[in-house]
Formats: structure tokens, C-alpha cells, sequence
């Protein structure tokens, strides 16, 4: 890490990260384990900047005769013309750009996956009481109701007209062990931008053995009610009586 | 050099990947990386700005666009903060930019502290998290324009040309503009995403370690709850447009610590520091940094006492 970066390393690093952003954006959605679905068309677009930059300033370095790093380029070209103990050395990029290397390998080695049972257990911050309305659509009767975690949560808590009650819904999420016995947490990060902001939405399932934590399961059962004006202010997961578990693939889109 | 990184990234996908699984390193490398990939479409809109600024207008524009007398400068360009649409990590290359151009040191890191949090794109954002509380939009507005003004009035009356580093750059004699953008995009971008790195790290790296509960206990002393959250916003690098639904997510606190939030958040972060202290130099930072924070809190109190 200790050399300066010439001109030709500096355009590698750039195309080497625009690169890892392509991959991870416009060739995949691995770019949902990190930030909402919207961000896409603006990942993309930086991409393609970055790795334009690098493949560019490349094809710029073959042409000119190359003397092992040594400034040979037009005035227009130079870095700024100072030592200033920040590693800009003549002719020479910043040191810290060896840096922009990280997020690269850790993209490439790690493949970091989205937040799951550690990261949920970490953040014990009470979760917001939702405001109550009334706005809920009346539930069938007949089958059980798909819904996000979030919408279940909300009616449990937020809504006067007690729309769960008696009704069966299927919810998908990931295995949070609890600490309390018999129970355990199904669980889905909810962001806001991006996996720094994450904080988990959980339902307490009764009822059945846990998963092994991280397991990706649906769960269908029916809503426990509690007392709506005994709980402190929302700092209790709702819970859920279940009556039926299957395991089911990652969501495409981890979060909430 | 780069054949071995290459090779090494290939061969590490196929035999490491599989092994690092410890589950803290899990959550730290996603949090780590979601820093990162947020920031850099801001960032390369904010070098590609700052590029354009000193490649293609002319000096001649500024001394127009703005007062001469820097006192009077620092409103304006802390008021044309508002036409920025990014976050924070798009402002500094282009303050740098602005500076690069002979605009007041003073004028543009008004513009440098207001843009983030008073576009247009983080008070619609804001207005969305607090549904029906349009007085926190407005004291949103209100306090972070007022620090990004006096923290400008401040360093000119204060500051001492020395401890802040001006990236000086030429513009080309004849028709190369272009390569000259491009080299100018290239210079910024890897200096400030390697400071971002940084930023991205140590941000990371407390977001794993600092547990929040402890925060719950403190949410109703007045004065240090506000500290607090304001401590918060600094370890939690969350982009100003995403941090309203943060604070309004943590229910616990009153409306004036989470006002303290939302301002002190876009001006002071770990990130930001980062940034701030590789393009500006140390010296720089070490003094404007506490000087905003502190500006921060205080205005936070007063317009949380007279708004909410």
C-alpha cells in the first residue's frame, strides 16, 4: 500500500470499481442486499462513469510512450504541483485512493449478503409505535392473506378496528432466536437507503421449534391479540399463534 | 502489481469467499460496502460537477453570481445551497471546486454545509418521515442555513488562510478541455473515495460495536439527549436523504434532539470528516469540525425552543 499511484494504476483502480459497481447493479441485484430498489438506474450510471474513466485513461497510458511512471505528460494532464505530506507526489495520484481497493475485494472476496439474525439481534432499539388509523382493508376469511411484516405489525398495533383478529396470514421473513422460551422472532430488516440505516421489523411465532437463525421461512398462523393500552410504547414484537411453516428462498428483495 | 490483485481477487472468490462467514464480519463488510456503494453515485455526480465548474466556467462567472464583500457572500452561496440535489459527499468536491475558482474560502463552505440538508430532494424526504409536523421541515430548513451562514461569517473573521488547503488547478490554454475534465474527475474522485473509504470504515465499525439501546435510557434529559443524537447522526454517516426517517424512528427522544439530528447529520459525520480533512487538509478539519458541530447544537436548541 505504500507506493503513490501512477497514472496507469489510478485509471485500474477506477475500472476496477466501476467494474465491481456494473456487477453488482446492471449484471445482478446483488445491489438490493445494500440499498433500496431505486438506486439502480443511478448506480448504473456511475458505473458506467467510473469504468468509462478507467477504460479511457488505460487506453490513453498504452498510447503514450511509458517510462515507468515517470511524469511524462502534457501540463494539462499533471496533478497538482506540491508534496504536502498527503502523498501527492509530482506526476502521482493520492496514496488514499489504494483505499477505493477495499470496497472492490470485499465485493469480490466476501460478497457480503444481505443483513440477517446478526445484525437484527445487535439492534434492540425499541421499534416506533405506529400511528393508529383506520385505512386497513378488511381481511377475507376464507384463506390466509399474504402480507409484509411491516402491514402486520401495523394492524396489530395501529389499528382501531382490530382487522387481524380471528384471521389467518402468511408471512415471510428470516429466523431470530428470542430469549424468551418457546418462542422466536420472525424477522425482516426494514431500510430507509441503504443496510446502514436497517432496523428490524419482528413477530414473537409461537407455537412451533425454531429454525436454525438466518432460515428464510413462510409462516402462516393467526394474530395473538394483546391489550392495545397495557404495552409500554411500542416496544413489544407482536405475536403470532402459527400453524404452518415452510422454508422458502431469499426474496429477491431482502429488505422491507 | 495489478496482475496479483486481479489473480488474487479471482482465486479469493472461489477458495475464500466460502469461509468467511463469521457472522459480526458478515454484518460489517454489508454495512461497510452499503456506505460505499450509496455514496459513490453522489460522489461521481459531485466530482463530475466540481470538474465542470473549474474546466468549463469561466472565473469571470462567480465574481458576477456572487457579492464582492465576503460578509455578504456567505448568504448567497449558503442559499444556493438549494440547487444541489445530492447529499453530502457531492458537496465537498464541489466546494473544492468553487474554491479552486477564487470564490471566498468563507462563501463556499456555506454552500459546502447548507446544500445537503436544505435541496429540495432531503426536505421533501424530510416532509414525508414527519407526516402532518410541517414546522420540523421548516426548523430543518430554517437551523441549517443558519449554521451553514454563521460557521461562514465565522471562518471569516477567524480563519487564517493557512490551515485551509485551496486544490489549485489551471484551466488548459487551448482546445484540451475535455482531457482536462477528465483528468480533474479522475484526481477527485480517487482522492475523495479514498477518504470515503475511510469514512466508510470507521463508520461501519461503530455501527457494529455501539449498541443503540443505550440510547433509550437517555431520551428524556433535555440538553443531553440533544448531545446525544447529535453524536449519533456523527457515527451513523446516514445520508441526508435517508436520515429523517431515521429520526423519526426513534421515538423515544423529543422533537428538538431529533431536530439536532437532522442537522448536525449532513454537516458532521464520520465520512464527511473523512472527506473534509483529505481535500481540505488536517489542519482544516481539525478546526471547522468542531466549530459546525458546535454551531449546530446551539442553533438546533434555539430554533427547537422557538419551532417545535
Amino acid at each position: 500500500m505504500g507506493a503513490a499511484v501512477n497514472r496507469m494504476a489510478q485509471s485500474l483502480v477506477l475500472t476496477l470499481l466501476g467494474g465491481a459497481i456494473l456487477r453488482v447493479s446492471a449484471l445482478s441485484t446483488i445491489y438490493l442486499n445494500y440499498v433500496k430498489p431505486g438506486f439502480r438506474p443511478l448506480l448504473v450510471i456511475a458505473g458506467l462513469a467510473l469504468f468509462v474513466l478507467g477504460v479511457l485513461g488505460v487506453m490513453q497510458e498504452w498510447r503514450r510512450p511509458y517510462a515507468d511512471g515517470a511524469p511524462t505528460a502534457p501540463a494539462a494532464e499533471e496533478e497538482p504541483r506540491h508534496e504536502d505530506g498527503h502523498g501527492h507526489v509530482h506526476g502521482f495520484g493520492p496514496k488514499v485512493a489504494w483505499l477505493l481497493c477495499l470496497p472492490v475485494i470485499a465485493i469480490f472476496l466476501i460478497s457480503p449478503p444481505a443483513l440477517g439474525a446478526d445484525a437484527a439481534q445487535r439492534d434492540d432499539a425499541p421499534p416506533p409505535r405506529p400511528a393508529p388509523q383506520d385505512a386497513y382493508v378488511p381481511l377475507t376469511t376464507d384463506r390466509a392473506t399474504a402480507m409484509p411484516l411491516g402491514e402486520f405489525i401495523g394492524r396489530a398495533w395501529g389499528d382501531a378496528n382490530q382487522s387481524l383478529k380471528d384471521r389467518k396470514v402468511k408471512l415471510v421473513g428470516f429466523v431470530v432466536p428470542s430469549k424468551k422460551k418457546g418462542q422466536w422472532y420472525l424477522t425482516r430488516m426494514q431500510l430507509r437507503c441503504c443496510a446502514a440505516d436497517a432496523f428490524p421489523l419482528k413477530v414473537s411465532v409461537l407455537g412451533l421449534s425454531a429454525p436454525r437463525p438466518d432460515t428464510w421461512v413462510e409462516v402462516t398462523g393467526t394474530w395473538v391479540p394483546t391489550p392495545y393500552d397495557q404495552l409500554p410504547k411500542g416496544t413489544v414484537a407482536p405475536e403470532m399463534k402459527a400453524t404452518g411453516l415452510a422454508k422458502v428462498a431469499q426474496p429477491a428483495e431482502p429488505y422491507e | 502489481m495489478f496482475a496479483a490483485l486481479v489473480g488474487f481477487l479471482l482465486i479469493g472468490n472461489l477458495l475464500l469467499a466460502p469461509h468467511l462467514t463469521a457472522p459480526a464480519l458478515r454484518t460489517w463488510s454489508t454495512i461497510f460496502v452499503a456506505i460505499c456503494v450509496q455514496a459513490i453515485p453522489f460522489l461521481v455526480l459531485g466530482v463530475a460537477l466540481s470538474a465542470a465548474i473549474t474546466v468549463f466556467v469561466p472565473p469571470s462567472f462567480w465574481t458576477r453570481a456572487l457579492p464582492k464583500r465576503p460578509y455578504a457572500a456567505v448568504p448567497v452561496a449558503g442559499a444556493a445551497g438549494l440547487v444541489l440535489p445530492g447529499c453530502e459527499c457531492a458537496s465537498v468536491p464541489v466546494a473544492s471546486g468553487l474554491m479552486a475558482r477564487g470564490v471566498t474560502p468563507a462563501a463556499a463552505l456555506a454552500f459546502l454545509l447548507a446544500s445537503p440538508a436544505i435541496n429540495p430532494v432531503v426536505l421533501v424526504a424530510t416532509a414525508v418521515a414527519f407526516p402532518g409536523q410541517p414546522a420540523m421541515v421548516l426548523a430543518r430548513f430554517a437551523a441549517s442555513l443558519l449554521v451553514a451562514v454563521l460557521a461562514g461569517w465565522a471562518w471569516q473573521w477567524l480563519g487564517r488562510p493557512g490551515w485551509l488547503r485551496i486544490p489549485s488547478r489551471t484551466t488548459p490554454p487551448d482546445g484540451s478541455r475535455v482531457a482536462a475534465f477528465m483528468a480533474a474527475m479522475r484526481h477527485d474522485f480517487l482522492h475523495a473515495g479514498g477518504f470515503l473509504v475511510v469514512g466508510g470504515l470507521t463508520a461501519a465499525t461503530l455501527n457494529v460495536t455501539v449498541p443503540r439501546s443505550w440510547l433509550a435510557s437517555v431520551g428524556d434529559v433535555p440538553v443531553l439527549s440533544v448531545i446525544v443524537l447529535a453524536l449519533l447522526a456523527v457515527i451513523l454517516s446516514i445520508c441526508s436523504e435517508a436520515d429523517a426517517f431515521v429520526a423519526a424512528s426513534l421515538s423515544a427522544f423529543s422533537p428538538t434532539a431529533k431536530l439536532a439530528f437532522l442537522v448536525v447529520g449532513p454537516m458532521v459525520d464520520l465520512k464527511l470528516i473523512a472527506l473534509q480533512a483529505g481535500t481540505f487538509g488536517r489542519a482544516f478539519a481539525a478546526r471547522f469540525v468542531p466549530l459546525t458541530f458546535v454551531l449546530a447544537i446551539g442553533v438546533s436548541l434555539l430554533v427547537g425552543w422557538v419551532l417545535l
